[in-house]
C-alpha cells in the first residue's frame, strides 16, 4: 500500500497527530517501566527459602525475662511439643525465614581482611537443620556434643573465654562459593570477630535470610551455629506432616499455655502464611501497578478510538468520492489501519527513548536495575496491537460508508 | 462577551455527547489516580501535632565510650540502630537542666500488663517524664498526670487509656485501680484519650505509622526501671557492658535507650538550647578521645528528625510519580480529543470570524468549553477518589488507614482540575483560532 497520501493527509492535522503520538509514546514508555516494576515485585515473591515450608508451624512467645530455670524450661516446653502426636521435631529457633529482621555478623576469611567479604545472618537453635528440612549436600549436620548453651556463650564472651565458644558451623552453598569460590568449603575457617571462628562442617543447598532489606544477592547468606537457646524468647518451630499443621499448631499454643499460664502469645502460624505475610507489600504494590498499567491502556486505547472515529466521520464525504472512484471496501480498511500503524510506530519510536529515561531516573533513585532488552520488542509488539484493535472499530465504520455519498453535498 | 462565549462553550459541549463523555471520563480517572496518591502522600507528610511540634526538638549528644560502631560483629555488637537515644545519666541530666520550656525523656517499652481479671495482655508502654503530657498535648479524661516530685519519687503510677481501662476493668472510670504491669502494682490516677499521633515521631524506633499500634500505659521512668522493664534495642553500649544485656533487655546504665525531647518557645531558646547542647557535649571530650571519636550533638526539629529517618515510605512517592505521569498521559490524550472536535468545526469558526468574531474570543470560547470538559472531570473524580483511598484503606499496610481526603486536598481537586482544563485546551484552542475567515467560507 502507498503510504504518501496517508502521509500527506496527516500533514493536514499535524496537531491532533503530534498529540496522539505523544499519547502513545508516554504511554509505552510507562507500561514498559511499570512491567518491569511488576516483574521485579513478582520475582522477589518467587524467591526460595530452601526450607520444608508446607511442614513447619510457629509459636513466638512474648519475652518474660530472665529467670534461673530459664535452661530447664526450655527443654521441658520443647519436649512437651515434641510429645504432641504427628510432630516430627520441634526447637526454638531464634529467627526464622521471612521475619522482618535478622541477625547478622560480620564475615571474614583471614583477620587480616579490612573489610569483610560478606555479612550472613546466623540461625541457632537445637536440631535447627532438621526441624527446618534444610537439605544438607555436603559434610555432615552439627553433633549433640557441639552445642553450647547461648546464656553460657554471653558469659564465655564476658570472661573472654573465647576456646569454649562453638567452633562449627553449617553454611549455604551461596555463602560458601562467594567465601572460596572453586573450593571445598569443608575444614575451612571463617572469623566473625578478632576472636570468634567456625570450622565449616557442612553445606546447606539453601537457607534463606531472614529480613526485608536482604532480598539482593546476599539473601542465602546464612549459617547455622551449634547454639541451644535457653532464653524463652525465640520462636518455636514446630515440623509436621502438612494435613496435621493446623492440629498441631493448637495443640502446641495449649500445651505451652497449660504449661505456664501467664505467657502471652504474640504471633503463631504456618511458615506458608508466614512468607504470605512478609510479602504482602510487595503483593500490594504489585497489584496497584497492575491497575495502572491497565488503566493506561484502556485509557490510550479510548484516545484512539475517539481520534479515528472524529477523522472518520470527518472524511466521510472524500471516503465517499474515492468509493465511487473504485476503492474497494479493503483499500479504506487498510487505509485507516496504515494510517494507525504509522502513528503508533512513531509514538512507539519515541517511547522506547522515553522509556530509557525514565529507567535512568528509577535506577538513580530508586535503585531499580536496568530495564532488560527484550522489554522494548515486547513494548512495542503490545501497542501495535492495542493501535490495531481500537482503530478497527471505526475503520470497519469507515470502510461501510457508501459510495453514494459523494453524489450528497455536506 | 464572557456571558456568550459561556453559552457557546456550553453548547459546544452538547454538539458530540460522545466524544465529550469520553473527554470527561478520562480527565476523572486522571485526577482520580494522581489525587488518590497525593491525598496519602499530604496525610503521611502532615503535621504529627498541629501547633505544638514546631515548638519540640530532640537533642541528643555522643556519650557512648566505645569505638565508633563501623561494622557489626558478635566482638563489637548485634545491631547497629540510630534513633538518637542518651544513655540513663546523660538523660536525666539534660532534664535537670531545665534548659527548654518542658521537656521529657522517652522510652518505647512492651509488657505484660493485668487487670482485675482476664488473661495478661501484651501492651505498648511509654516510660517518660512529668513534662511529657503536657508538652505532647496527651488529652485526660480523668484525674491527673504524674508531678515531678513522683518522678523523683520513683513513684509507682500510671495513666492508661480510656480503651484500656475498658478492656482491663470494663468501665473508663479507672483512677484509684491498680494495674500490674509485669507483676509490679501501679496505682492509675489517670485516664487518658487513646494517643496515636502519626508518624509516631517520639519514637520511630518502635514504629513509623501506626495502623492499630498505640502506647496504652504512661509509667514514670524511675517506676518503670524499678519493675524491671527495659528497652529491646539499643543505639550503642559503652565498651563494659555485658553482652547479653545489649540486646534483649537493654542495660539503662551504659546503653542509649531514652529519646530526649525539649520544647522551645522562640528562636532565641533554640540558639541558647544549641549552645548548651554544644557546651554538654564537649564536656564528653576526654572520655570519647580514648574510643578516637570527636564530640558531637544534636538538635532536631520534628520535621528535620522526619526527614532524617526516611519516614515516608518510598512506594508512596512512586506512586505519586506514576500517577503523575498517567494523569499527563490522560491531559494529552484529552488535548487530542478536543483539538479533534474543535477543529471539526472549522467551517462554523471560519463563519464566525468571517461576521467578526475576534480571535480572542473564539479562544476564549474553546479555553472555556476544555475548562467545562476538566471541571465536570473533577466532579466524576470526587467519588472516584474516595473509592481509590477506600481500596487503599483495605490494605493493611500500617500507613494506608491514612489514607483520607481533607479539606485542602478536596480544594486541591478542583484547583487540579481547573488547571489541567486550561493547560489541556490551550493549544487546541490556540490551533482553532489561527482558522482563516475567507478560506473556510469558500470551501464550504
Amino acid at each position: 500500500m502507498d503510504i504518501r497520501p496517508i502521509l500527506f493527509t496527516l500533514r493536514r492535522h499535524k496537531l491532533t497527530c503530534c498529540l496522539l503520538v505523544l499519547q502513545i509514546a508516554f504511554t509505552c514508555a510507562i507500561v514498559c517501566n511499570t512491567i518491569f516494576l511488576i516483574s521485579q515485585r513478582l520475582d522477589l515473591m518467587r524467591v526460595s527459602s530452601g526450607v520444608a515450608e508446607q511442614e513447619l508451624v510457629y509459636v513466638q512467645m512474648a519475652y518474660i525475662g530472665s529467670r534461673p530455670d530459664e535452661k530447664a524450661r526450655a527443654a521441658v516446653d520443647v519436649a512437651a511439643l515434641q510429645s504432641i502426636p504427628g510432630v516430627k521435631s520441634a526447637t526454638l529457633a531464634n529467627e526464622l525465614p521471612f521475619d522482618n529482621g535478622s541477625d547478622n555478623s560480620d564475615v571474614r576469611t583471614d583477620l587480616a581482611q579490612r573489610m569483610p567479604v560478606l555479612k550472613a545472618s546466623q540461625y541457632f537453635g537445637e536440631n535447627l537443620a532438621h526441624t527446618l528440612g534444610v537439605r544438607i549436600v555436603e559434610g555432615r549436620d552439627l553433633r549433640p556434643e557441639e552445642y553450647v548453651d547461648l546464656s553460657d556463650a554471653f558469659t564465655l564472651l564476658a570472661a573472654k573465654q573465647y576456646d569454649k565458644l562453638p567452633k562449627v558451623a553449617l553454611i549455604t552453598r551461596a555463602m560458601a562459593d562467594r567465601l572460596w569460590p572453586g573450593q571445598s568449603p569443608l575444614g575451612k575457617r571463617y572469623y566473625v570477630g578478632k576472636n570468634i571462628s567456625f570450622t565449616v562442617v557442612g553445606v546447606i543447598a539453601s537457607l534463606i535470610r531472614p529480613g526485608q532489606d536482604r532480598l539482593d544477592a546476599s539473601v542465602q547468606y546464612s549459617s547455622v551455629w551449634p547454639l541451644r537457646l535457653t532464653l524463652i524468647q525465640g520462636s518455636f518451630l514446630i515440623r509436621c506432616a502438612s494435613q496435621d499443621r493446623d492440629r498441631v499448631l493448637r495443640a502446641a499454643v495449649d500445651k505451652l499455655k497449660a504449661l505456664d499460664p501467664n505467657r502471652i502469645v504474640l504471633d503463631k502460624g504456618t511458615m506458608e502464611q508466614h512468607r504470605r505475610d512478609f510479602f504482602q507489600n510487595d503483593r500490594a504494590m504489585a497489584g496497584i501497578l497492575v491497575g495502572i498499567c491497565i488503566a493506561l491502556l484502556i485509557v490510550t486505547a479510548l484516545g484512539i478510538v475517539g481520534l479515528a472515529s472524529f477523522w472518520v466521520a470527518q472524511r466521510n464525504h472524500s471516503i465517499g468520492v474515492r468509493r465511487a472512484l473504485g476503492a474497494t471496501r479493503g483499500n479504506i480498511l487498510h487505509y485507516f489501519q496504515t494510517e494507525n500503524f504509522l502513528l503508533t510506530t512513531m509514538g512507539i519510536a519515541l517511547g522506547m527513548v522515553l522509556a530509557y529515561g525514565i529507567n535512568l531516573f528509577l535506577i538513580v533513585h530508586y535503585e531499580l536495575p536496568r530495564l532488560p532488552a527484550i522489554y522494548f520488542p515486547v513494548g512495542a509488539l503490545l501497542l501495535w496491537c492495542l493501535g490495531q484493535a481500537a482503530v478497527l472499530g471505526p475503520a470497519l465504520r469507515a470502510a461501510a460508508v457508501p459510495p453514494v455519498v459523494a453524489t450528497r453535498s455536506v | 462577551m464572557v456571558g456568550y462565549s459561556m453559552e457557546l462553550a456550553w453548547r459546544g459541549l452538547r454538539r458530540y455527547p460522545k466524544t465529550t463523555a469520553l473527554a470527561v471520563l478520562t480527565v476523572a480517572i486522571g485526577l482520580a489516580a494522581s489525587m488518590t496518591t497525593m491525598a496519602l502522600l499530604h496525610m503521611l507528610s502532615a503535621d504529627p501535632l498541629p501547633g505544638r511540634s514546631q515548638h519540640l526538638y530532640l537533642a541528643w549528644f555522643d556519650a557512648v565510650q566505645a569505638k565508633p560502631q563501623t561494622y557489626t560483629s558478635l566482638d563489637n555488637d548485634w545491631a547497629t540502630y540510630d534513633y538518637k537515644r542518651l544513655k540513663t545519666a546523660d538523660a536525666e541530666a539534660l532534664l535537670a537542666a531545665h534548659k527548654g520550656t518542658l521537656q521529657a525523656a522517652v522510652a518505647d517499652l512492651d509488657a505484660q500488663v493485668e487487670g482485675d481479671h482476664g488473661e495478661p495482655s501484651n501492651e505498648h508502654v511509654l516510660a517518660t517524664s512529668s513534662d511529657f503530657m503536657p508538652m505532647f498535648g496527651v488529652a485526660l479524661r480523668d484525674g491527673r498526670h504524674w508531678t515531678a516530685a513522683e518522678d523523683a519519687a520513683r513513684a509507682p503510677v500510671a495513666v492508661i487509656d480510656s480503651e484500656l481501662a475498658q478492656k482491663l476493668f470494663d468501665t473508663t472510670k479507672a483512677v484509684g485501680r491498680v494495674v500490674q504491669i509485669k507483676h509490679h502494682a501501679f496505682r492509675i490516677i489517670g485516664v487518658s484519650q487513646p494517643y496515636s499521633p502519626q508518624p509516631h515521631f517520639y519514637g520511630l524506633n518502635a514504629w513509623t505509622f501506626s495502623g492499630s499500634d498505640r502506647e496504652s500505659i504512661f509509667v514514670p521512668l524511675g517506676a518503670a526501671m524499678d519493675a524491671g522493664l527495659a528497652a529491646s534495642s539499643t543505639d550503642g553500649c559503652d565498651d563494659v557492658t555485658e553482652k547479653s544485656k545489649q540486646y534483649i533487655a537493654v542495660d539503662p546504665v551504659h546503653c542509649e535507650w531514652l529519646a530526649d525531647w525539649v520544647q522551645l518557645d522562640t528562636a532565641q531558646d533554640v540558639a541558647a538550647y544549641r549552645s548548651f547542647l554544644d557546651h554538654y557535649a564537649m564536656q564528653q571530650q576526654s572520655a570519647l578521645a580514648s574510643y578516637g571519636k570527636k564530640p558531637q550533638w544534636r538538635l532536631l526539629s520534628v520535621q528535620q528528625w522526619l526527614t532524617l529517618q526516611n519516614a515516608i515510605p518510598d512506594n508512596v512517592r512512586l506512586n505519586v510519580w506514576l500517577a503523575g505521569s498517567f494523569l499527563l498521559l490522560c491531559m494529552v490524550n484529552v488535548a487530542g480529543l478536543l483539538a479533534a472536535k474543535f477543529m471539526r468545526r472549522g467551517v462554523e469558526v471560519g463563519i464566525r470570524r468571517a461576521l467578526g468574531a475576534s480571535r480572542r474570543a473564539v479562544m476564549l470560547h474553546h479555553l472555556l468549553e476544555a475548562g467545562m470538559v476538566c471541571l465536570l472531570g473533577g466532579v466524576l473524580a470526587w467519588p472516584l477518589t474516595l473509592l481509590g483511598l477506600s481500596l487503599l484503606r483495605m490494605q493493611d499496610q500500617g500507613f494506608t488507614d491514612l489514607a483520607r481526603l481533607d479539606v485542602v486536598m478536596f480544594a486541591g481537586l478542583f484547583a487540579l482540575a481547573l488547571g489541567v482544563g486550561v493547560l489541556v485546551g490551550l493549544l487546541p484552542s490556540w490551533r482553532v483560532s489561527l482558522v482563516q475567515p475567507g478560506l473556510q467560507v469558500k470551501s464550504a
